[in-house]
């Protein structure tokens, strides 16, 4: 059997970079999905959160948490914001472990990210937590 | 636009229907079928399809820049638990209120309760934020 990455990763076990570059399309198809009359006019920038959302994904598919029928349960989110990010801006997102643990029948897992632009200057971090149950994890 | 503490924040109800999860998925490129296929969904604890968490999330930050167009991309923070699932087609409120604000070395601070509430008034999505003011 093979296990997941979250069974054998340890704290300040390192993710990516991963782009989380957000195209024009992406960010069309964003603002489809939450989008209402109450919204606000971005501009040319970006909702932030979808680069979290897109980071979290990668996170998730590298955690190993989509195969296997695993049943995650996303607990909590941590979201801090620096500057507004434009549509088409490069981003990468770099993730650490900063948890992992067994508590009953459910491992917790809490990974950081850190966003940063071209520069390599941060422009925002999260911080995710994560339930599995440990009957698969 | 001044601020002050007890100030409710300009919320709003939106449906969150299939056709938006779909279109979340495909932004975010989070296609866990318990959020797509309705006879996967059917066999989990849910028993139905289910919003992506950050999707509900998502409307609560919609809230915030609503709220503070010029400072919460520029130095925001939230911390939240998702406590419920939102099923597919459910209406939901998000909510917010000013519970303090602070005076610190870069400016004001406020400090806001945040919400996603359920048709059957649980919270699917609550916890803090803190935005500069100007």
């Amino acid at each position: 059997m093979t296990y997941p990455l979250i069974s054998t990763a340890t704290v300040g076990h390192e993710f990516g970079p991963y782009d989380v570059t957000i195209s024009s399309n992406t960010a069309k198809i964003y603002t489809k999905a939450i989008g209402g009359i109450e919204s606000p006019d971005y501009g040319d920038s970006q909702a932030p959160l979808i680069l979290v959302a897109v980071a979290l994904t990668k996170l998730i598919d590298e955690l190993g948490l989509f195969s296997g029928g695993l049943q995650t349960i996303h607990a909590g989110q941590e979201v801090s914001w620096i500057r507004p990010v434009k549509i088409g801006e490069k981003i990468d997102a770099r993730g650490k472990l900063a948890g992992n643990s067994i508590r009953g029948n459910n491992r917790f897992a809490t990974v950081k990210v850190s966003y940063n632009d071209e520069t390599g200057t941060e422009v925002g971090s999260s911080s995710t937590t994560i339930i599995v149950s440990t009957e698969h994890a | 636009m001044t601020h002050s503490i007890g100030d409710k924040l300009s919320g709003f109800k939106r449906e969150i229907t299939q056709e938006r999860v779909n279109s979340y998925a495909s932004a975010s490129g989070d296609h866990n079928p318990i959020h797509l296929d309705a006879a996967y969904a059917a066999t989990t604890q849910f028993g139905t399809r289910i919003a992506h968490g950050m999707l509900s999330l998502a409307l609560v930050t919609e809230m915030l820049a609503i709220n503070f167009p010029n400072t919460w991309y520029s130095g925001g923070n939230l911390k939240v638990r998702f406590s419920a699932p939102v099923i597919s087609g459910e209406t939901v409120k998000i909510y917010g209120e000013i519970t303090d604000i602070t005076k610190t070395n870069v400016g004001l601070i406020a400090t806001c309760s945040i919400g996603c509430e359920k048709p059957d008034g649980t919270d699917a999505v609550v916890g803090q934020a803190t935005v500069p003011l100007e």
